[in-house]
């Protein structure tokens, strides 16, 4: 099980920076304000070199197309480690499934000719006669194929019917046997009880656990925590305390160990 | 005046083959250069559904920019706001104008593509009210706070609108000189008819084809770059209509004339030959200068070399004519 960093709002390169300087596989932006989660996973993204960008998506706000495109931006500017959170909102099931659909579908390789419940695309429409059947859009994400995680109210049935991971807040709400299940908590700051909190996600099957930092916490002494102590402890079972706990091995004269 | 360079597109082309991801590397490392030499603007350019990547999404590409820069400004040049949700779109700039320190600049236009439209469920018929609507959305925004809005067009109507609304427009490279100076006039018919006083109009801004050389060889790559840039709008079907006595550019049915004719707009020569002829725009106020220099097979050394000189050898004599 590996951990990542909810991104506060308006700090996302900051902590994205820090993220990545701590060995997390990957950031979370946009949890705060999903309107403008694009925005701040590109100000992660530039941030960074290797960290996986998980966007949150908020569906039903505009034509997914117009959210396709500004995602294959997002996965060439970072060069294919865009992961998109589609937030269910304040939609049911079927649009949600139907709009989560014409999202990947566009983001593939292939043209796009889609017919669903919610979205016809292209529409089709009568004063557009010079328009095709289909369209591709363009330019294509940077990677084959952009992950997507569901989130929201309906994101459960849309799971059961796509297959998709969806986004859990507890544990008990793990357990489907799929390689990729997603998880996000908020830890103390209290290393027993942090520990406590990580072991009981990673027995209950989670993969990726995004763990938001508690209010007002000192960064760099928290992340320390994070990354000396909890990490490790859920990389592999039956982890041996000795190393985390040891001294830390001396910096290069004149310098300071991270 | 000030200056900024475009229009970038971030495109893989037939002409000259590119990876997207390194397109927009590429484009943060110019906006890095372009910002320690004291250029002031960088243009983006917005097309959908293109073979070659044609930026579709502009504040995306525009935050790239933003996020790893300190003071230079980036232009939306144009942002199609019919295909658009407007409240969205005014959230969204809002916030990449908090994050950058104000430093966003939104520019739209209308499009004119049927696909473009009907792959975002748009009737074409829809554009102007769309536009109109997004319009004054975005106007309620800037007024608290919002980006500055610019506008784009070529043709009387949407020109006269533009200074009757209060924005500022960049004009097209396409444009010759005359007719940039027939719009001007119809832009502040508008301004003037909206109640205000020439005095206090905002500077209007232009994009140039412009290659700064003395030599003869350098010249000769350089306007068959700015022709090979004008062969992507002939497979766009782009058109440019007539204006009173400017002649339509149709780049769909007359490709070849068209892009010969938009070649000669391209200033090539000395320093002080580029200064004058950058002058005269100055003088029918155009302060805003956008050089063209995203060209289809322009290699980066060239264009990198030109952004240097152009810095170096233009850009001072013409703000210190302004300070002066």
């Amino acid at each position: 099980m590996r951990l990542g960093l909810v991104l506060a709002e308006g700090e996302e390169a900051d902590l994205a920076r820090l993220a990545e300087t701590h060995g997390l596989f990957g950031v979370l932006a946009g949890s705060g304000n999903p309107l403008t989660a694009i925005n701040a996973a590109i100000y992660a993204s530039t941030a960074t070199e290797f960290v996986r960008v998980v966007t949150r998506v908020r569906l039903g706000l505009e034509h997914p197309v117009t959210i396709a495109e500004e995602l294959s931006i997002l996965d060439n500017v970072n060069n294919g480690r865009t992961i998109v959170l589609a937030d269910a909102g304040e939609l049911d099931a079927e649009p949600a499934a139907d709009e989560v659909a014409v999202l990947r579908e566009a983001l593939s390789s292939r043209p796009i000719q889609h017919e669903g419940p919610a979205w016809k695309v292209p529409a089709g429409l009568p004063a557009n006669a010079a328009a095709p059947s289909s369209i591709s859009v363009t330019p294509k994400p940077a990677q084959l194929e952009v992950p997507f995680w569901l989130t929201g109210a309906a994101a459960p049935e849309v799971g059961r019917s796509s297959g998709l991971p969806v986004l859990a807040r507890e544990p008990a709400h793990l357990g489907h046997p799929r390689l990729v299940e997603p998880g996000l908590a908020a830890i103390s700051g209290n290393l027993k009880a942090d520990r406590d909190l990580v072991a009981a996600w990673a027995a209950a099957g989670v993969t990726h656990l995004f763990i938001e930092l508690p209010a007002g916490a000192d960064l760099d002494l928290t992340m320390t925590m994070v990354s000396r102590h909890l990490a490790p402890e859920v990389l592999m079972p039956h982890f041996p305390r000795v190393m985390s706990e040891s001294r830390v091995p001396l910096p290069w004269p004149g310098e300071t160990n991270k | 005046m000030d200056f900024g360079v475009g229009l970038f597109s971030l495109q893989n082309t037939a002409m000259l083959p590119a990876h997207w991801a390194g397109a927009y590397r590429d484009m943060r490392e110019y906006a890095t250069l372009m910002e320690g030499l004291g250029y002031d603007e960088l243009w983006l350019s917005e097309h959908h559904f293109f073979y070659d990547g044609y930026c579709p999404a502009l504040l995306p590409a525009a935050a790239s920019v933003l996020s790893v820069t300190k003071r230079l400004r980036v232009g939306t040049g144009m942002l199609l706001l019919p295909m658009q949700d407007p409240q969205r779109l005014a959230a969204v700039a809002r916030d990449l104008g908090r994050r950058s320190g104000g430093r966003l600049d939104l520019g739209v236009g209308l499009g004119y593509r049927d696909i473009e439209f009907d792959g975002h469920g748009v009737s074409r018929k829809q554009r102007l009210p769309r536009m109109l609507r997004g319009l004054e959305i975005l106007e309620a925004a800037e007024e608290n706070g919002g980006p500055p809005i610019w506008m784009g067009a070529q043709l009387i109507d949407p020109v006269k609108r533009a200074g009757l609304r209060g924005h500022p427009i960049l004009f097209s490279a396409a444009l010759p000189f005359e007719r940039c100076k027939t719009l001007v006039k119809v832009w502040e018919e508008g301004w003037v008819e909206g109640g205000r006083s020439l005095a206090s109009k905002p500077a209007l801004g232009a994009l140039r084809n412009i290659w700064l050389t003395e030599d003869v060889k350098e010249r000769e790559a350089a306007r068959d770059w700015v022709r090979a840039s004008y062969v992507q709008y002939a497979g766009l079907g782009w058109t440019l209509p007539a204006v009173g006595e400017h002649e339509q550019a149709d780049f769909a049915e007359e490709t070849d004339k068209a892009i010969a004719d938009t070649v000669e707009t391209t200033i090539t020569g000395s320093a002080e030959e580029c200064i004058r002829q950058l002058r005269e725009f100055e003088a029918i106020g155009i302060h805003h200068i956008a050089f063209r220099l995203m060209l289809d097979g322009a290699p980066r050394v060239a264009l990198e070399s030109q952004i240097r000189r152009l810095a170096e050898g233009v850009m001072p004599k013409l703000r210190d004519r302004v300070t002066a």
